[in-house]
């Protein structure tokens, strides 16, 4: 390039003459971009860099953005730099490393001086927003992407039937389905309403002696004191943390070619279960997972929470056999997409090789981030082996953790250089010795001797040192910064190898929030960047949290594209309600459970699930015909209960649930392993435990789990699919727990009733209601089918079979899967 | 995005499709539960073009086979040798196997697969195909999902998305004795698709297929209560039923139940090979060393795919033959008389037209001696440059070889397939067009060939 540098040199004092009297201003320089260098790009470099052709090389030269970037070769300029710009050396034609441009002839003069007065002016281009044009679509990205736009503060909204509404939220809901002229339908029933408040609240049905007491109880407040006793019980944590444990994909191994297990995932599912039940503020949860590391603790109080907080970043899937700089891009990624979705709703992932083919986010905002994560170690352990190129360390938690951790790693240090020693003596008393000084000292028999006792010596030792290994202490995933944080370059076109330009850490440049602080050069930055998630000025978290909640009591979020609210998720169909209880939420303190207390205890969440006239004919069917997908909210869907709810269920109508919580996880006493190399009961044990405490092993989910659409634990999913297959059936048909489960049950019925008196007892304790006459009929004339039938040992076998084969019966109905109306 | 859910097909175009590959099973019953199965997720759906296949049996040979020794004939690499290779150390190593023509189009093949040459006349041989990856961990999941960097749905679950099911009263997508390593069950999992579309899956690689089982589709015992059990679960449904009347959820869940009890049936019965003639037994080899467990594979795939399962996927294991390349001859005796007995069977029960059969590896290997271990015979490392496979059936050209490898078999230099063309082909000829099956996850249109694949329309009749 020595050639360049001279030519440039003369150029550019040609151009300074020329341009002397060229002020710096914008309008000048945007005149200077529009008359002198638009017009070279579009004639001489559109042809083969421009966005209706494939980009040569990757270089497109319709946007700073993308010449910033550059293509395969690198970044095409540096604004203020033409003799170091790889524009500038390509239409020289005198570099011997860049290739000539345009590759027919050279530009003319005039154009020529242009580029290069106009990169050494800092590359002014107009409107420079990030990104000019989408380079792939063509497409201009959304700029007023509603869900970036400030919170709108509404008023609750007037309504006609004025004494409908028991709270704010009612009012916004019944307003626009007065506007349509819809009413919402009348309220569910008392038996209907428990059953829906304690799956919805706690994911267990309520005993038989709950129900009774609740109906018996005719207090005005009965029901509001009934949701707050369950917004206390510790089994509202484990129904709402498995909500937020399928958003953060949370899984106890590594999943992807070679699985390993994750033994030391688990303290993070109780620290999600755990900060649900402490009402723990929602920015602080935030802060924590994401930076816990980073905040002030109090080591005896809370040192070991806010390490645990961050095995949020350390537990996706992962590819262990990558190579190393694989290995870490896919990470980062992974922590990008999480952190982006999980908390703002927005794909940013998608702008790894490209900017955003559809929302505002650039190429560079990712990488601004990728910085940010980069500088950070996962802690996810494991050890290595052929097949695992990318071990990690832990977090030593519990009393002394770190002491403890630190002897036994020195333990096994010893262990290591005794028996070290004790191979060296051992070699030295072989008679085959090679050394011919060694076998000469072998030939003295005293050596011998000597040599023979230290090896019995060192043997013991070994041995004693093997016995006495020190408690280890219990280890949890996490993260910590690493000791250099440093800004990522882009990858091009997503290739951790062929890097571009490097990016200041920062967040995201379409949602600009004042006064935050930028990562520091001594950090990575993650508790900037959750200081910045939280800002009163950010409106994306609160509106995608408080989504969130709607969407898990009225299996629909206001955004039903929970986890998307970019240009492609859908719109809210309820904008100003979503802002208020956003609003509602932050001032509250960012209480999960206050906005869950607001939205059980409305009149909107009460309503029952019928469709067709039973009350109020002509205006039910109006809003069947008007709105049939129930969007405007004028009754309760009917829900699906998830694959914990159906499980947990059967467990506690049998009396058969563990309501405790399990030491660790079933995945900790495995250890570090290959999963493949695992049998299958070993890797899902039986457990009487919520099914918040299975272990989540990547691909290998508990056969319940896999049919009843349990969410890949690889991928973030705010929003199950809820699918009807008859494979689902086939389980809980035959699948032999769930008939143990349902003979258990049978024990629990007091032998000496009657008929009928159990019947209702048995109603009662799985569905939460006593049979119809019908059903009554039904039911006493299958017992009778079934006493005949099964009538093959003693009297009490046949009983437990007759009354199992009910519950049974009773566990495959649509009503004990799905949330419906009992009364 | 494509909206499938309003391509419900109506009870007489299914009758019209479906009428010509059920053969004996009983119509009428199926008919009702496809038209009542009509807005679940597996309710069979239009296609975006006319279909040349309706259904896939798709056999892994996991490992990659040796092509040069088995389909892509190398007399030059014969001559060569012991020459010095492309690879370090490395000397070109001629197959020690005879080649000879087969069938009307004189397809080459070696004398350890002659079943399969005695099929040459249906057989379509790419010999020119390429992957990104010659490490299984890459491979495998290449191959069955189109990724290995990010979780995507595998290729069967593709189909059921794009195409649902044939049938109702058994699951759409099968995979019999699948590998558990090299991303195990996601190389049949859904992803992000809804869970409906993952394979169910019998027994394991490696194990004997003679005791395995759909879990939990065991025929009830004779003294049980079942049919009562369900008689008064439909009863009690029903009444919830008119509670809410017009419910979704509610009538699908009945409506599963029936068919959960068909296919109760069902499995059990298409599991049971004893109502299978001798001859057909024979035919597969069932019953002998070495080929009962493949047989039974090949077996169950064809009464699979006659009862109308969508997309039937096989494994077989042991292809990795980095030394001893002489057991290859073991591998080969215990496919090459299943494969074989495979595709006369379908042939002759008219399913071969409109059942697409693909066999490959996940990549192939390479024509040099690769000879590490001192004690054992030389054998061959992985090559993702160029390989071989094989389909029939389905609408593609038989007696039919398309592609070439260089010389000495190192990498295809002609007609070049990769295996994402390989996707967008056997999509196609499912009548689904690769670039409009997708599905919008994480805000954009996810599909099986990413930003990739060429139908290759060339190796279509």
């Amino acid at each position: 390039m020595q050639h360049l540098v001279h030519c440039l040199g003369i150029l550019v004092l040609v151009v300074n003459a020329v341009m002397a009297s060229e002020e710096a201003s914008l309008e000048s320089r945007r005149d200077f971009f529009e008359r002198r260098v638009r017009p070279v790009l579009i004639e001489h470099c559109f042809k083969c860099h421009g966005r209706n052709n494939k980009a040569q090389n990757g270089l497109w030269v319709d946007n700073r953005n993308s010449l910033l970037k550059g293509g395969i070769s690198g970044p095409s300029i540096l604004p203020g730099k033409p003799e170091e710009s790889l524009l500038i050396a390509a239409i020289l034609r005198q570099a011997d490393d860049v290739k000539s441009m345009p590759p027919d002839k050279p530009l003319p003069q005039k154009a020529l001086e242009s580029l290069i007065q106009w990169v050494r002016d800092g590359a002014y281009w107009p409107d420079a927003s990030p990104s000019l044009v989408n380079e792939q679509t063509g497409r201009e990205p959304a700029t007023n992407l509603w869900s970036l736009l400030p919170w709108t503060v509404s008023e609750v909204p007037s309504v006609v039937a004025t004494t409908w509404p028991t709270n704010g939220i009612d009012c916004f809901i019944l307003s626009r389905l007065e506007r349509q002229q819809l009413k919402p339908v009348a309220d569910a029933g008392r038996r209907t309403m428990l059953r829906r408040v304690y799956f919805d609240l706690t994911g267990l049905p309520p005993t038989r002696s709950r129900v009774e007491a609740f109906l018996a109880n005719r207090s005005p407040d009965r029901f509001e004191r009934l949701v707050d006793r369950l917004l206390a019980s510790p089994q509202f944590g484990e129904r709402w943390g498995r909500h937020w444990l399928d958003v953060v994909r949370f899984a106890e191994s590594s999943g992807k070619e070679c699985n390993f297990t994750y033994p030391h995932a688990w303290p993070y599912r109780n620290y999600v279960i755990d900060s649900l039940n402490a009402d723990k503020p929602y920015d602080r949860f935030l802060h924590e997972q994401l930076a816990g590391d980073l905040l002030p603790a109090d080591p005896a109080a809370n040192g070991d929470e806010l390490q645990v907080a961050t095995g949020f970043l350390a537990i996706g899937s992962k590819r262990h056999n990558a190579k190393p700089t694989e290995f870490m891009a896919d990470i980062v990624d992974d922590q990008i997409d999480v952190t982006m979705r999980a908390f703002l709703g927005l794909t940013v992932a998608c702008a790894r090789c490209h900017d955003h083919k559809i929302d505002p986010i650039p190429q560079t905002d990712y990488y601004a981030l990728a910085g940010i994560f980069q500088s950070t170690e996962p802690l996810y352990g494991t050890s290595k082996t052929k097949l695992n190129k990318n071990p990690g360390e832990l977090v030593p938690i519990g009393a002394d953790g770190h002491g403890k951790h630190e002897a036994a790693e020195k333990h096994e240090q010893l262990i290591k250089k005794t028996s070290a020693q004790l191979d060296a003596k051992k070699k030295d008393l072989l008679p085959q010795n090679e050394e011919p000084s060694k076998s000469a000292e072998l030939s003295n028999g005293n050596l011998v001797e000597c040599l023979k006792t230290e090896v019995a010596e060192l043997e013991a030792d070994l041995q004693r040192l093997k016995e006495n290994r020190p408690t280890r202490p219990l280890y949890s995933t996490g993260a910590r910064d690493r000791k250099t944080p440093a800004d990522a370059r882009i990858a091009i076109r997503g290739d951790p190898d062929v890097l571009g330009a490097e990016v200041p850490r920062g967040f995201l440049s379409c949602l600009r929030v004042t006064s935050t602080d930028l990562p520091p050069p001594e950090q990575s930055g993650r508790l900037e960047l959750a200081r910045w998630l939280t800002h009163p000025d950010n409106p994306l978290t609160a509106r995608v949290m408080v989504n969130r909640i709607w969407h898990h009591l009225f299996g629909n979020g206001l955004v039903g594209t929970v986890d998307n609210f970019g240009s492609l998720g859908n719109m809210p169909s309820h904008p100003q309600l979503l802002d208020w209880l956003a609003t509602a939420f932050v001032r509250q303190d960012w209480s999960t459970k206050g906005i869950i207390r607001s939205v059980v205890l409305s009149r909107s969440y009460r309503l029952n699930s019928r469709a067709a006239a039973d009350t109020d004919g002509s205006v039910v069917s109006n809003a069947q015909a008007k709105d049939p997908s129930n969007k405007l909210l004028w009754r309760m869907p009917i829900r699906h209960l998830e694959v914990e709810a159906i499980r947990d269920a059967m467990l506690k109508t049998s009396g058969k649930l563990d309501t405790g919580r399990p030491q660790s996880s079933s995945v900790t006493a495995l250890g570090d392993r290959l999963v493949r190399d695992i049998p299958l009961d070993e890797l899902q044990p039986p457990s009487r435990y919520r099914s918040v405490y299975l272990p989540v092993i990547r691909d290998y989910l508990p056969v319940m789990f896999e049919q009843f659409d349990f969410p890949s634990p690889d991928l973030v999913s705010g929003r199950r699919s809820a699918t009807i297959v008859p494979l689902q059936d086939l389980f809980l048909q035959n699948d032999p727990q769930v008939r143990n489960l349902a003979h258990a049950a049978a024990n629990q019925l007091v032998p000496e009733q009657t008929d009928d008196a159990k019947l209702q007892d048995v109603f009662l304790r799985v569905l939460s209601r006593p049979p119809t006459d019908d059903e009554r009929r039904d039911a006493l004339a299958y017992l009778e089918h079934a006493r005949a039938t099964v009538r093959d040992g003693a009297n009490v076998e046949v009983e437990v079979k007759t009354w199992g084969g009910l519950f049974h019966v009773l566990f495959r109905t649509a009503e004990f899967r799905c949330l419906v109306d009992i009364d | 995005m494509t909206d499938f859910g309003n391509r419900n097909i109506s009870r007489r175009q299914w009758l019209q499709v479906s009428s010509s590959t059920f053969g004996s099973l009983v119509l009428a019953s199926l008919v009702g539960d496809i038209a009542r199965a009509g807005s679940g997720p597996l309710a069979a759906r239009l296609t975006h073009h006319a279909q040349r296949a309706k259904r896939v049996i798709f056999l892994f040979m996991n490992g990659g086979p040796s092509q040069m020794d088995l389909l892509d004939y190398k007399p030059g690499l014969n001559e060569r040798d012991g020459q010095a290779g492309r690879n370090d150390g490395r000397e070109l190593m001629g197959s020690p196997w005879k080649f000879a023509r087969h069938g009307k189009a004189g397809l080459w093949f070696s004398e350890l697969l002659p079943h399969l040459a005695g099929q040459a006349d249906h057989l379509c041989i790419i010999h020119s195909m390429q992957t990104d990856s010659s490490s299984h961990p890459q491979a495998v999941p290449l191959l069955h999902t189109g990724s290995f960097q990010f979780t995507r749905p595998s290729l069967g679950s593709w189909v059921l998305h794009g195409l649902g099911s044939e049938n109702s009263h058994l699951p759409g997508f099968m995979t019999v004795n699948p590998t558990r390593i090299f991303g195990g069950p996601s190389n049949y999992g859904s992803a992000f698709l809804p869970t409906a579309y993952q394979a169910t899956r019998i027994g394991w690689e490696k194990k004997s297929l003679r005791d395995a089982q759909v879990a939990n589709a065991v025929p009830p015992a004779a003294d049980s209560i079942a049919d009562a059990n369900l008689r008064l679960t439909q009863s009690l449904n029903r009444k919830l039923l008119e509670r809410h009347p017009s419910n979704q959820p509610i009538q699908g869940l009945i409506d599963s139940l029936t068919l959960s009890s068909r296919m109760q049936e069902t499995i059990p019965h298409l599991m049971d090979l004893a109502t299978e003639t001798k001859e057909t037994l024979d035919l597969y080899g069932i019953d002998q060393k070495p080929t009962d467990n493949f047989a039974r594979q090949c077996l169950l795939a064809r009464r699979f795919v006659e009862s109308g399962v969508r997309f039937v996927q096989l494994t077989h294991h042991g292809w990795d033959l980095h030394s001893n390349l002489p057991h290859l001859v073991d591998r080969c005796r215990e496919v090459d008389q299943p494969v074989a007995a495979l595709l006369a069977d379908l042939h002759r029960r008219g399913l071969l037209d409109d059942t697409l059969v693909v066999w490959t590896g996940e990549f192939g290997r390479e024509p040099e001696a690769q000879a590490d271990h001192k004690d054992r015979a030389a054998g061959r490392d992985h090559n993702a440059k160029g390989f071989c496979l094989w389909m029939a059936g389905g609408g593609v050209r038989s007696g039919f070889s398309y592609g070439k490898t260089d010389e000495l078999g190192f990498e295809a230099v002609e007609n070049k397939v990769h295996l994402h063309d390989l996707h967008a082909t056997i999509l196609h000829l499912l009548g689904l067009d690769h670039t409009q099956l997708t599905f919008r996850y994480s805000g954009r249109d996810f599909r099986l060939t990413d930003v990739h694949g060429q139908v290759v329309h060339n190796i279509i009749a």
